[in-house]
C-alpha cells in the first residue's frame, strides 16, 4: 500500500511538471500587449526593457524553470491590469473563501441529493413503474444535454423571477445565495445519480449477487451492502476532482451572479487580458485538477483491496 | 440403490417461459422429477437444454423475464412454484436449499473479506454473530480444507485461487446447514486435477451434514464420480431418469445412447468417435412428438408426431422414448451401447435386460 | 403500408408456409394410421442442422431495438425535421436575410420588435429580423458540432485502433493520454480561443483539440478487450491479416460507440461555443451563432418585454441538443448486444 502511494505521488509529481511545461508553453504565444497596462501609449524600446525584465525573452526552458522556482515559493508573480503590481497569491488569497464556501454547500447539497438519487433509480429498475428511474432519466438527459451555459442563465432569470430574489449575488443577503448553489449543485447532482445508477445496475447483474440471493440475503441488505458498497468504489475515484472544481468556483456561475471568487475572476481576467493573472489561475486550476486525480487513485486504493494488493493503477473510465 | 428413499422435493408437470425480442421460448415443457432424501441426483444434458433454468426455479433466481406456465414443485409443506413474495423465498434460499455455482472466479463478492461473506449467511440463517460467527466460519473453512483459517479468514476474494475460492463457496452453502445443496456445474471452470478434490469436498460435506445434492452437470465423468440417481435433460425435458448404473450400463432412449456414445472412453479402437448430428431444436417453436427425432439416426413415424408418455423400465428407470411402446419394432442400441449394456450384465449391475423389461406406460 | 406491401406480405406468408409444410414431418406424418406410425422413418440430416436459433442478425436486431424505443423514434424524427428545415430555410419563399438591418417606412431601424406576421421571431436590438438570425446561427452551430464531431470520430478511431493494437505503441499514447487527462478541456478551450484570433476555424480547432484523445482512450479499451478473444486469436492463426481482422471484427463492435460519441460531440461543442462566447472569445458577434444570439439574449433578458430574444434561441439549441442526446443514447442502447434479448 505505502509503496503505491508513494508511486503515484511520484507519478503525479512528474505529470505536473509536464502539465505545467506544455500549459506555460502555451500561455507565453499569448499576444504581448497584456503583459502591459498601458500597451498604446509605451514606446518600444520600453517594451523590450519590461519583457526583458519579465525573462519574457529567454529559452523557453528557462522561463519555466523561473515559473517552478516562484511556484515553489507560493509566488504567483504580479498582475499587470486586474490590481496593478499587487501579487496575485494575495488576490487569490482575498477571492477563495467565497468560492470554497459556495463549492462546500453545493458539493453537500450534490452529493446529499445525487446519492439517494442515484441509488432510488437503480433500485427502481426492477420494479413495474420505475418511477425514481424514469423521473432520474428526464432529469440527466435535460441537465446533460442542455448546455450548462444555458440552464445556468434560464436558472438565474427564472429563479430570481419566481423566489423574488436579486439576480446577483450579495455576502450578506443569504437569499442570493440559494440560486447560484443550486445552480452548482445540478451538474454535480446529476452526474452522481448518473453514475450510481450505471454502476449499480452493472454489479447487481454480477454472479456474486445471484450468491448472495442464493444465500437467503434480503433484497434491501443486498443492495446495500453488496450494490451499493460495489458500486460506489468506481465513482469514488471521481468525487475528489468535482469536489475540488467545485471549491474552484464555476467559471460560468461566478461571472453570472458576479460572485467575487476565483472562477469570475479568470473570466475577468481573460477580459481584461491580464496575462500573469491568467496563467496563474490556469496553472493554479492545472494543479487542482492534477491533485484531484490523485486524491481520486488513492481514495480508491482505499475503497478497493484489489488494487493495492496488485500494485497497478486504479483504470480510468 | 434398493431402498425405499422418502420425497423430499416432488415436480410435477413444470413449465417455464422466457419471453425473449417479443417471443415466448419454452424452457422447461413439462418435467416432473422426485428428489429422494439424502441421494445426489445428476441432472445431465448438453447446454440450452434446460437444466439450470429447471434448478434456479427450486430457489426463485430465474431471470425476469421468465414465469411458470404450469405445474408444481412441493417441498414439505410449500409448492414452490407459487410463491412470488421475495421474503417468502429468503425463508428457503440458503437455510435449506443452497448453492453452489460454476465460476468460483466470479461468484464471490471482491471487496468484501471471505470472512464477511461466511459470516453474512451465519448471521441470516445460524444468528451467529461476532466470535461465535468467527468460530463456526473458520471450523467450516477448515472442513472445506483451507488450513490457517484465522488468517484466511481475513482475506480477499483476489488471494485464492480459483479451486480454493470453491471451497469458499461450498464453505458458504454449508454454513447455512441447507437440507439440500444444489451444485450448478461446479467444476466446470476448473482445471481437472482441482475438479476431482472439490468433488471429493462435496461428497465428504453430503456425508458430514447429510445433504441432499442435485448436480448440473455436462460431464458425463462428474455423474459417474458422484451420482446415485441421473437424470437427462433434452430440449426443456427430462427424457430419461434412473439410478446410475441403469443410465450407463441400461440406457433406453435414443437421446441417451447418442450422449454415452459421444464419450471417448467408451470410443472403439480404429473407428471415429461418435458425435449427435445437427442442432438442439428452436425452443421457440412448438415442438410436436419427441424433440430428439428429428437429430435421431433411426426415428420412427410417430416421433415426429406425438410426445412419447414416460414408460417404466422398473421401479427406478423411465424413459420418454416410443421404442419402448409395445407396437414399436425393435430397434437395436448402437455398437458401443451394446458394449456397454453386455458390461453391465457380466457385471451383475443390472437386474433387467433389455429383453426383460416391463413394458407400458407409467402414469 | 400500402397495397403492393400488403400483397408482398400475404404471399411471403403463403409461401414461407407451404415450405414449412414440405420440410416439417409432422405435417406429412400427422395423419398416418396407428400401426403405420411405428414404422421407421427416414433420417434427413438436413432437417437436423435446420432447427437451430438462426433468426438472429446484428443490424437486424439493432433497428428493431432502437424503433421499438418510441421515445427515440420521435426525437429521431424531430431531428430529422429541424436538420431538414434549418438548410432548406434560406431557400423558401419571403425569407429575411440574417444580417440585414431593416429600417420602417421613415428609415429608422425596427429595433426590439416583438414577434408578429413579419418578423416571426421578432427583431434583436440593432433590427435584424430574429427568425432568420436564429436559423443561421444554427446552421453555423451544427457546422462547428459536426465538423468536430467527424474530427473526432475520425482521428479517435485510427489513434484508438493504432493504440489499442500496435503493443509497443501503447506505452506511448498511455503516458501522454495521462498527462494531457490531466488538463481541463474548458482551460484549453479558453487558452486557445484566447491565443488565436477569434472565428469558426479557432473554435473548432480548439474543440478538436481535446475531443479526440478521450474518444481515442474508449475506443483503446475495448480493442485491447476483443483483440485477445478467442476468434480473433483464432481468425489470426488462419492467417487473416491485420487490417482484415481490423476492419471486419473490431470496427463493426465499436459502431455503437463511434455513434454515441459522435451524436454527443455536437451538443457538447454546441454548449462550448456558448460558453466561450459568453467569456468574450467566441466567435465574432457579426457571424450568427447560437452562441452569440443566447448572448445577445441574455443582455436584454432582465426586461420581460424582450425576453423572446432569449427564449428562441434557447430553446431551438436546447430540441437539438436534447434530440440528439436522446437518439445518441438509445442507439447506443440498442446496438449494443447484450441488450438484444
Amino acid at each position: 500500500m505505502a509503496k503505491y502511494i508513494v508511486k503515484r505521488v511520484l507519478h503525479s509529481m512528474i505529470t505536473l511538471c509536464i502539465v505545467i511545461f506544455i500549459v506555460l508553453a502555451l500561455l507565453r504565444q499569448m499576444p504581448i500587449e497584456g503583459y502591459f497596462s498601458n500597451f498604446d501609449k509605451v514606446s518600444k524600446a520600453q517594451i523590450a526593457v519590461t519583457l526583458k525584465k519579465l525573462g519574457l525573452q529567454d529559452p523557453l526552458f528557462v522561463q519555466v524553470g523561473h515559473y517552478m522556482l516562484q511556484l515553489l515559493h507560493g509566488n504567483f508573480g504580479r498582475s499587470i491590469k486586474y490590481r496593478e503590481g499587487y501579487s496575485i497569491a494575495k488576490i487569490i488569497a482575498q477571492k477563495a473563501p467565497i468560492s470554497i464556501e459556495i463549492g462546500l454547500i453545493s458539493v453537500g447539497l450534490a452529493l446529499l441529493v445525487g446519492l439517494p438519487l442515484g441509488i432510488a433509480m437503480a433500485n427502481s429498475v426492477k420494479t413495474k413503474w420505475k418511477f425514481w428511474d424514469r423521473f432520474g432519466t428526464v432529469l440527466i438527459v435535460i441537465v446533460e444535454a442542455v448546455p450548462s451555459a444555458v440552464y445556468h442563465l434560464l436558472i438565474q432569470l427564472y429563479g430570481s423571477e419566481l423566489f423574488g430574489v436579486s439576480m446577483l449575488f450579495s455576502r450578506d443577503d443569504i437569499t442570493t445565495w440559494l440560486l447560484p448553489i443550486f445552480s452548482l449543485s445540478l451538474g454535480n447532482i446529476v452526474y452522481y445519480a448518473m453514475w450510481l445508477r450505471r454502476f449499480m445496475v452493472d454489479e447487481s447483474n454480477k454472479d456474486y449477487i445471484r450468491l448472495a440471493r442464493a444465500k437467503g440475503v434480503p433484497s434491501k441488505q443486498i443492495s446495500r451492502s453488496h450494490v451499493f458498497r460495489n458500486a460506489i468504489v468506481p465513482l469514488v475515484q471521481y468525487i475528489p476532482n468535482s469536489i475540488l472544481f467545485t471549491l474552484m468556483g464555476s467559471l460560468y456561475v461566478e461571472s453570472l451572479y458576479s460572485i467575487p471568487g476565483m472562477g469570475g475572476l479568470l473570466v475577468q481576467a481573460i477580459k481584461i487580458q491580464d496575462n500573469t493573472l491568467v496563467e496563474a489561475l490556469v496553472v493554479l486550476y492545472s494543479i487542482i485538477s492534477v491533485a484531484g486525480l490523485l486524491l481520486g487513485d488513492l481514495l480508491m486504493a482505499v475503497f478497493d483491496p484489489r488494487i493495492s494488493f496488485t500494485g497497478k493503477e486504479g483504470s480510468r473510465r | 440403490m434398493a431402498e425405499k428413499r422418502e420425497v423430499l422435493v416432488s415436480i410435477k408437470d413444470l413449465c417455464f417461459d422466457f419471453t425473449l425480442r417479443g417471443q415466448t421460448l419454452h424452457a422447461l415443457r413439462g418435467i416432473s422429477l422426485d428428489i429422494l432424501k439424502g441421494e445426489s441426483l445428476a441432472i445431465v444434458g448438453e447446454s440450452g437444454s434446460g437444466k439450470s433454468v429447471f434448478v434456479a426455479n427450486l430457489m426463485g433466481l430465474n431471470a425476469s423475464n421468465g414465469r411458470i406456465t404450469g405445474g408444481s414443485i412441493l417441498y414439505g409443506d410449500k409448492d414452490l412454484a407459487k410463491i412470488t413474495d421475495e421474503t417468502e423465498w429468503n425463508s428457503i434460499r440458503g437455510s435449506r436449499i443452497a448453492m453452489v455455482m460454476q465460476d468460483p472466479m466470479t461468484s464471490l463478492n471482491p471487496l468484501k473479506t471471505i470472512g464477511w461473506q461466511i459470516c453474512e449467511a451465519l448471521a441470516l440463517h445460524q444468528d451467529l454473530h461476532g466470535e461465535a460467527a468467527k468460530q463456526e466460519a473458520c471450523r467450516i473453512l477448515t472442513e472445506v480444507g483451507i488450513s490457517e483459517p484465522e488468517r484466511r479468514y481475513k482475506q480477499f476474494p483476489h488471494e485464492f485461487s480459483g479451486g480454493m475460492r470453491q471451497r469458499v463457496v461450498i464453505a458458504i452453502a454449508v454454513a447455512c446447514k441447507p437440507e439440500i445443496l444444489i451444485c450448478d456445474e461446479p467444476t466446470t471452470a476448473l482445471d481437472v486435477t482441482i475438479q476431482a478434490q472439490i468433488l471429493g469436498i462435496l461428497k465428504k460435506m453430503q456425508k458430514t451434514y447429510g445433504l441432499t445434492v442435485v448436480y448440473i452437470t455436462h460431464d458425463l465423468g462428474v455423474v459417474a464420480n458422484v451420482a446415485d440417481r441421473v437424470a437427462v435433460m433434452y430440449a426443456g425435458d427430462i427424457v430419461e431418469v434412473g439410478t446410475s448404473n441403469e443410465i450407463f450400463y441400461d440406457p433406453k432412449h435414443p437421446y441417451t445412447w447418442a450422449l454415452l456414445s459421444s464419450l471417448p472412453q467408451l470410443g472403439i479402437k480404429g473407428k471415429p468417435l461418435y458425435s449427435i448430428q445437427g442442432t438442439p431444436p428452436d425452443l421457440f417453436q412448438e415442438i410436436h412428438g419427441d424433440a430428439f427425432a428429428a437429430r435421431n439416426p433411426h426415428p420412427l413415424k410417430i416421433d415426429f408426431v406425438k410426445r412419447p408418455p414416460m414408460f417404466k423400465v422398473s421401479d427406478t428407470h423411465f424413459a420418454r422414448t416410443w421404442l419402448l411402446d409395445p407396437r414399436a419394432p425393435r430397434m437395436e442400441p448402437p455398437e458401443h451401447i451394446r458394449v456397454m449394456i453386455d458390461k453391465g450384465r457380466a457385471l451383475g449391475l443390472t437386474g433387467t435386460g433389455a429383453e426383460t423389461a416391463e413394458k407400458g406406460a407409467a402414469q | 403500408m400500402n397495397y403492393r406491401d400488403h400483397k408482398t406480405r400475404q404471399l411471403d406468408s403463403v409461401l414461407s408456409e407451404e415450405l414449412r409444410k414440405s420440410c416439417d414431418p409432422y405435417e406429412a406424418y400427422r395423419d398416418l394410421p396407428e400401426d403405420e406410425l411405428f414404422q421407421p422413418a427416414q433420417f434427413d440430416s438436413s432437417a437436423a442442422e435446420r432447427r437451430g436459433y438462426s433468426n438472429y442478425s446484428y443490424w437486424g436486431a439493432t433497428l428493431q431495438a432502437f424503433f421499438k424505443n418510441r421515445i427515440a423514434v420521435f426525437f429521431l424524427a424531430v431531428i430529422v425535421v429541424t436538420l431538414v428545415f434549418t438548410y432548406i430555410q434560406p431557400l423558401l419563399p419571403d425569407q429575411k436575410d440574417p444580417k440585414t438591418i431593416y429600417n420602417d417606412a421613415s428609415g429608422i431601424q425596427i429595433i426590439n420588435r416583438s414577434p408578429d406576421s413579419e418578423f416571426w421571431f421578432g427583431t434583436n436590438s440593432i433590427g435584424q429580423d430574429l427568425w432568420a438570425r436564429t436559423w443561421a446561427g444554427t446552421r453555423t452551430s451544427l457546422g462547428i458540432g459536426f465538423a468536430v464531431a467527424c474530427f473526432e470520430a475520425l482521428v479517435g478511431t485510427l489513434v484508438g485502433v493504432l493504440w489499442g493494437y500496435v503493443r509497443k505503441l501503447d506505452a506511448f499514447f498511455t503516458e501522454l493520454y495521462n498527462i494531457f487527462d490531466n488538463v481541463p478541456q474548458t482551460l484549453v478551450l479558453i487558452l486557445i480561443s484566447y491565443i488565436m484570433n477569434p472565428g469558426v476555424g479557432t473554435i473548432i480547432f480548439a474543440l478538436c483539440l481535446t475531443g479526440w484523445l478521450d474518444m481515442a482512450r474508449f475506443i483503446r479499451n475495448q480493442i485491447v478487450i476483443i483483440r485477445d478473444r478467442d476468434y480473433n486469436l483464432a481468425s489470426r492463426c488462419l492467417g487473416t491479416s491485420t487490417a482484415r481482422i481490423v476492419t471486419k471484427n473490431l470496427l463493426p463492435y465499436l459502431v455503437s460507440v463511434i455513434t454515441l460519441r459522435m451524436a454527443l460531440a455536437i451538443p457538447s461543442a454546441i454548449g462550448n461555443e456558448v460558453f466561450v462566447t459568453y467569456i468574450g472569445i467566441g466567435l465574432p458577434t457579426d457571424i450568427p451563432s447560437l452562441g452569440n444570439l443566447v448572448q445577445a439574449g441574455r443582455l436584454v433578458m432582465s426586461q420581460p418585454s424582450l425576453r423572446y430574444q432569449l427564449l428562441f434561441p434557447t430553446a431551438v439549441l436546447a430540441v437539438i441538443t436534447i434530440s440528439l442526446y436522446i437518439v445518441g443514447n438509445s442507439f447506443a442502447d440498442a446496438a449494443d448486444p447484450r441488450n438484444h434479448v
